[in-house]
């Protein structure tokens, strides 16, 4: 799906915003923006840190590291902050945790990027081959009757070859013995044949092949 | 500024970790800032660090107390509905991450089976395919099927609908190059030159189209008015299918 053209980082005046609308998507989105620094903020830099904000509705959101209430005691009573030995146990543990959690969240990072790469590498593709003008890769709302259905009678030969081949593979016994789902992860590769392929679950994949064996893939 | 992309942990070099605190601390306030004004509401941000004894605190002491008052006075339940931790947001960020990545990888899957798709329609063979290769083609082929079809059904209705015959049936081969297939203004006039086609065709097509394009009055076995053919369909396929499917 064709990512839709937004407006763009536009500058914005410092004041109110009129529309009801967009102030509540602002707020939304500026508040997941400031919470998020400030998670950075922690993590690079090890200090604590409370922000609370009031919704335009009334309710209240809060972020704070190592917690928000910790924090807000301390500033209200203005005690020190507590050093025991218990304390900083604890607080080596939740160092240790939040160390693996920023290490698993670099991770997927890195593979969402590595992903988006191919797909801008494949519509690049995409668009060199329709450059080559073949009638029957144009978008279907442009073709004609005629048209339609002789590409109707070859996707419908097309389907029967791959089911039969299906069936044939699997006669074989050459059902890959991989797992069917182990997300794929590795990035690019050059062939169809040894790319892993990725997880379907039944939301997004709800056709089942039905090869005569009784039993779908997924 | 640089915009070198910078490593999510915390920074062993104490100077380059002061100044990257200053940096964005002032960041993160004018941030708040923002926020409070742009929407109209309140907002307080605390921050102890080992480089101040006293906290910096945004709006102010007095405001931020007065914020923070009002905050405890709240029923508990309300205090902690939204509240999030270090640990619960990125937790929650990796899930987010995840999401996005599995809809990547979906997304791409599906361009690089229609590839597959169109070469296979145009003669490239299935036998290098994997089970699950097979699957998502099938998948696929049959999705497109069904927008064909709803495209065919909607055009016979508006057809039938018409008092003007169609006159789509019998096309000549060059018109099916030009593609002014079928009925109607609504559709794209292509109008690239067979020339142009044919020199593409030379470079990258397969054979058979090669030959069709260099002997355009040759009906090549069939009967009737040629068209520009797929490998496949209208009951020539067994013809087809020696050359590409051995």
């Amino acid at each position: 799906m064709a990512k839709k053209p937004s407006m763009g980082r536009q500058k914005i005046k410092i004041a109110k915003i009129e529309v009801k609308n967009h102030l509540q998507v602002t707020f939304s989105k500026r508040r997941t923006g400031l919470f998020k620094k400030a998670s950075e903020l922690c993590t690079l830099c090890g200090v604590e840190i409370a922000i609370i904000v009031f919704s335009p509705a009334g309710k209240v959101f809060s972020f704070g590291h190592p917690n928000v209430d910790s924090i807000v005691a301390q500033f209200l009573s203005r005690n020190p902050p507590p050093n025991s030995a218990t304390h900083q146990l604890i607080e080596a543990h939740r160092s240790a945790t939040l160390r693996d959690l920023n290490s698993q969240f670099t991770q997927v990072q890195n593979e969402l990027e590595g992903e988006k790469k191919r797909g801008e590498t494949l519509d690049n593709m995409r668009k060199i081959a329709s450059e080559r003008k073949y009638w029957w890769e144009k978008p279907i709302d442009e073709l004609g009757l005629n048209e339609l259905e002789q590409l109707r009678d070859s996707m419908e030969e097309l389907k029967k070859n791959t089911k039969n081949q299906t069936n044939k593979l699997f006669v074989e016994g050459n059902v890959n013995p991989s797992p069917f789902f182990v997300p794929n992860g590795s990035g690019m590769v050059d062939s169809v044949e040894t790319k892993p392929y990725q997880i379907h679950d039944s939301s997004t994949n709800p056709h089942v092949h039905n090869f005569g064996y009784g039993r779908g893939f997924f | 500024m640089t915009r070198k992309k910078v490593k999510l942990a915390f920074i062993t070099n104490d100077s380059a970790r002061k100044a990257t605190f200053k940096k964005r601390k002032k960041g993160l306030m004018k941030k708040v800032n923002e926020l409070s004004t742009l929407c109209g509401i309140d907002a307080c941000a605390i921050i102890y660090s080992p480089y101040e004894s006293q906290p910096d605190v945004w709006p102010d002491t007095g405001g931020a107390q007065r914020m923070l008052t009002q905050f405890k006075r709240m029923p508990e339940m309300e205090q902690s509905k939204k509240m999030v931790n270090q640990e619960g947001f990125t937790r929650r960020r990796i899930v987010k991450a995840t999401e996005q990545l599995k809809k990547q990888c979906k997304d791409n899957r599906e361009k690089e089976m229609t590839e597959v798709m169109y070469q296979c329609l145009t003669g490239r063979g299935l036998q290098n395919l994997v089970m699950a290769d097979l699957h998502d083609l099938g998948w696929l082929i049959d999705q497109k099927l069904k927008d064909i079809h709803k495209k065919i059904e909607s055009l016979k209705k508006s057809n039938s609908s018409q008092a003007v015959a169609p006159g789509g049936s019998s096309k000549s081969a060059s018109e099916m190059v030009k593609n002014e297939g079928g009925q109607g203004p609504t559709l794209e006039q292509e109008q690239k030159p067979v020339m142009d086609l044919a020199v593409d065709a030379m470079q990258s097509g397969p054979q058979w189209f090669i030959d069709w394009v260099n002997n355009p009055n040759e009906h090549m076995g069939f009967g009737g008015d040629d068209q520009m053919m797929l490998p496949f369909g209208d009951g020539h396929s067994a013809m087809w299918s020696s050359t590409f499917f051995p």
